[in-house]
């Protein structure tokens, strides 16, 4: 398989989630992904985009994400790079999944998705900048 | 993303179609605080149109649930499709709230 890429810059404010989407749709037709997996990569960067525009700048300041995606031999590598403050998204605490329903916290689901979706997920620090890569195997459609 | 609901014989059904992202997230939770001011304590969630959640949707479900527990009610929920039902199952809610694969055995649960 040819490699595929596909490479972009958003703004760290919610209603980039649908350019967000657009842009995987259209990596998901050029690299001729089955439907589960582009379904798997929107849940996945939905997480990630969510956590930074929450969490990852405490200032009034416009910041960006940049995302990059390709695909090669099966794998696909995506990486997310924003400028706001350190943050790791990684380290937040895995939620309880066997409480009960009274105990159950609200928080913590989505990074818990993240690492069940994908097959690896490496966080560092660069420069003045956040850098998350993820890798993930194409998962056939049932 | 849209909502409906119906109650009938004391059960609330509320029905979600479409998708429910961190975009629509904020307007669903709205709408269902406002079915839920019904007072109902037997909350029916239909997912069979429901074709996309995140963590942001499945919070929504689990505070409804939570809310209803509060009443000393019951929630279930029902007929989602394939890889909705995944996520469902990979954030372990039906350990917490019972999941049924049709509408009609969601309010068989419930009666």
């Amino acid at each position: 398989m040819p490699k595929e890429t596909i490479s972009f810059k958003l703004d760290n404010r919610l209603s980039e989630l649908e350019t967000l989407n657009k842009k995987i749709d259209t990596f998901g037709v050029q690299a001729g992904l089955p439907k589960k997996c582009v379904f798997e990569i929107r849940l996945v960067l939905e997480e990630i985009f969510t956590n930074i525009a929450y969490y990852g700048s405490r200032d009034d300041r416009g910041h960006w994400i940049k995302v990059s995606m390709s695909c090669e031999n099966n794998i696909i590598t995506i990486q997310i790079e924003d400028d706001g403050i350190p943050f790791n998204p990684l380290d937040l605490e895995k939620p309880d999944l066997y409480c009960n329903l009274e105990d159950r916290d609200i928080g913590g689901l989505g990074i818990y998705l993240v690492k069940h979706y994908t097959k690896e997920c490496v966080y560092k620090r660069r420069g003045n900048n956040n850098v998350l890569i993820l890798k993930k195997t194409i998962s056939p459609d049932l | 993303m849209e909502i409906t609901h119906t109650e009938e014989s004391g059960i609330l059904l509320i029905a979600i179609k479409g998708r429910l992202d961190g975009l629509t997230v904020p307007s669903a939770e709205r709408s269902i605080n406002e079915i839920l001011g019904s007072g109902s304590n037997r909350l029916l969630f239909d997912f069979s149109e429901l074709e996309y959640l995140s963590s942001a949707g499945l919070r929504v479900v689990l505070s409804a649930a939570k809310e209803i527990k509060r009443r000393a009610g019951r929630t279930v929920l029902c007929a989602m499709q394939g890889y909705v039902k995944e996520i469902f199952e990979v954030s372990g809610f039906g350990s917490i709230i019972p999941i049924k694969d049709t509408v009609e055995s969601g309010i068989a649960e419930l009666q």
